[in-house]
């Protein structure tokens, strides 16, 4: 054996997980910035100035902090959230190719939230409760499935929310046909993920679960870490793997029910951004995930841009272009990648 | 000083059958057991009851004189380490990264590593030789490099005894001796005691200290190796005719087929 120098350095240091934060948080900055320039009308750095500092009324001051900025933090906080719920999923069910909109767990949402509207319910509550209802049933669906098996297949997992999906699917599609004409084109637009009815009001609500389901989560990062090696060597080394599982399951479900609820269906997200960061950055959730989160954000804040910019004055659903983008992401992940995941 | 490992009358089934019926045993500090028997014999499932993954219906399991379903999962793990037959990763960490999961049991939620988790491992991997490895990535390591990789890390538990299941079932032949090498030497040197289900017979018979024979879930017979590996008790348990006569060199019992 050759005797390299004693000196192990740690493999991860706070300071780093702090300092590509610190980074990503002004690219998130930056990215709020250009979004709220870019549009069908096309706002200046200077207005921008204007109506952020010195309050400045008028046109540019209604687009910027009435239309576009709702959206911007709505479309952030989804981000975050969906990116975050598929880094969790993945690590949960040791496959990389796990994220709620494959699984069936946002369509399951909408199936709740839809059951809601069907219902009479409202946005406030009965919406987001039955979304969450939706998302935590699936994911139920998807763990009995996955049970007693040593990680979960790519094709089970495939297969699981295939079937999970044209179930619910084929659900929201009867109660579209029974519903009223005027309400068919929002109920569409909303299920492909829409932002564009974004309110302040919206964001006030998710923001608080958001932020405290992540650092919720994030106290368990080191536990997920080791359950990606397998659950049972997790528990030998004193993980508790039940409880861990069934808080990340409630939380996960809590934040798609509510980004589901308000966004409606948006996907890929929490494959391609957390598949990235692995890529980038390697396997340890201490840093995998604020840069999982921060990275949905930016990437659904920058998707959603080219959605309402790429055809204007007429938007796309910005759950097209996340699908546009990371459909053939899976293709390439799932043949050319094949079984080997992290730092290539 | 009390045994480390005492298992008092343990009985467990999955179902309806009993996998272990009645297993008494003990491990003292430092001691290197092995447990010999057939395929579905209960091997691997007394090493599961002495983990706490599967309760037992009847008896106790102590460990340093604590009955182990009053200890919490982290307490368990600081005194029982596993080392697995197979281990898949999913992801692939380096080697420092997972020999480092070995420190879980001492770190709150939201602690990093600190330099004196960082030199257990060093010391661990001092111990097994994975040093020179400790930048590579797990998936990319052969079958005895990571085996010994995963046995850094239940040492980096600081356990008091460390079980294995078939160490050294997918390893070739000189890759076998080294692991049996480190296990005895590492037990001498640190005063850990090992569990060792294994198949490799002659190489139970020279490394451990004592063996069990395991038959349907009971103890057939148990003591040093040279009085419990016998033609008798081979023919017993595994219902193969062998001959057992002394290796001229190392001077343990040797087993051969007839």
């Amino acid at each position: 054996m050759n005797v390299p120098s004693n000196k192990l350095k740690r493999p991860l240091e706070p300071k780093k997980v702090i300092g590509i934060t610190v980074v990503l948080l002004a690219a998130l900055v930056a990215t709020i910035i250009l979004s709220l320039l870019l549009g069908t009308v096309n706002i200046t750095f200077r207005e921008l100035r204007q109506v952020l500092f010195e309050s400045r009324e008028g046109s540019a001051s209604l687009i910027v902090l009435k239309i576009r900025l709702p959206r911007i933090m709505l479309a952030g906080l989804s981000g975050f959230s969906l990116s975050l719920g598929g880094l969790i999923f993945q690590a949960i069910l040791r496959n990389p190719l796990a994220d709620p909109f494959i699984l069936g767990v946002s369509s399951g949402a909408a199936f709740g939230a839809v059951l809601a509207i069907m219902c009479g319910l409202g946005f406030a509550l009965g919406v987001p409760l039955f979304s969450f209802a939706g998302a935590l049933l699936t994911i139920g669906i998807v763990w009995a499935m996955g049970r007693g098996r040593v990680g979960m297949e790519s094709s089970t997992i495939i297969l699981a929310g295939v079937i999970i999906n044209a179930f619910f699917t084929s659900v929201i599609m009867f109660f579209i046909a029974i519903s009223s004409d005027d309400r068919l084109h929002t109920m569409l637009f909303w299920l492909y993920g829409d932002l564009s009815q974004s309110r302040y009001g919206q964001s006030a609500m998710i923001a608080p679960f958001v932020i405290i389901g992540f650092v919720a989560l994030y106290g368990f990062s080191r536990h997920l870490n080791i359950m990606t090696s397998g659950h049972e060597a997790a528990l030998q080394m004193g993980v508790d793997v039940k409880r861990v599982k069934g808080v990340c399951f409630i939380i996960v479900s809590l934040l798609m029910g509510l980004v589901v609820s308000l966004s409606g269906l948006i996907g890929f997200v929490g494959l391609i951004v957390p598949h990235l960061a692995r890529m980038a950055l390697g396997t340890d959730h201490r840093l995998l995930m604020p840069v999982s989160a921060l990275g949905g954000a930016i990437f659904l804040i920058a998707a959603d841009t080219v959605a309402r910019t790429i055809m204007a004055p007429s938007e796309l659903p910005v759950g097209v272009v996340t699908a546009f983008l990371g459909a053939p992401f899976f293709i390439y992940l799932l043949k050319v990648r094949g079984s080997r995941w992290g730092r290539s | 000083m009390g045994p480390i490992l005492k298992i008092e009358k343990v009985a467990f089934r999955y179902v309806s059958e009993w996998v272990l019926d009645g297993i008494d045993l003990e491990v003292n500090r430092g001691e290197v057991v092995g447990i010999l028997g057939p395929n579905g014999s209960g091997k691997s499932t007394l090493l599961r009851v002495i983990e706490g993954l599967c309760e037992p219906e009847r008896g106790n399991v102590f460990v340093k004189g604590t009955d182990i379903s009053k200890l919490s999962r982290v307490s368990l793990s600081r005194e029982v380490a596993m080392v697995q037959q197979e281990n898949h990763f999913s992801f692939s960490f380096s080697v420092l990264e997972v020999v480092l999961m070995g420190r879980f049991p001492y770190l709150g939620n939201f602690q990093f590593e600190g330099e004196e988790d960082i030199e257990v491992a060093r010391k661990a991997m001092t111990a097994t030789s994975t040093l020179s490895l400790s930048g590579r990535l797990i998936n990319e390591l052969s079958g005895g490099e990571k085996q010994r990789v995963l046995l850094a890390r239940a040492l980096t538990q600081e356990p008091s005894i460390i079980l294995l299941d078939e160490p050294t079932a997918f390893l070739d032949l000189s890759y076998k001796k080294e692991i049996f090498d480190l296990i005895s030497s590492l037990s001498r040197q640190t005063g850990v005691s090992a569990l060792i289900v294994t198949h490799d017979i002659d190489l139970a018979a020279r490394y451990c200290n004592r063996l069990l024979m395991l038959r349907d879930g009971r103890l057939h017979a148990s003591g040093l190796p040279v009085e419990v590996l016998n033609a008798a008790n081979i023919e017993a348990i595994f219902g193969c005719k062998v001959i057992v006569d002394i290796n001229p060199v190392s001077g343990s019992p040797r087993v051969s087929l007839i």
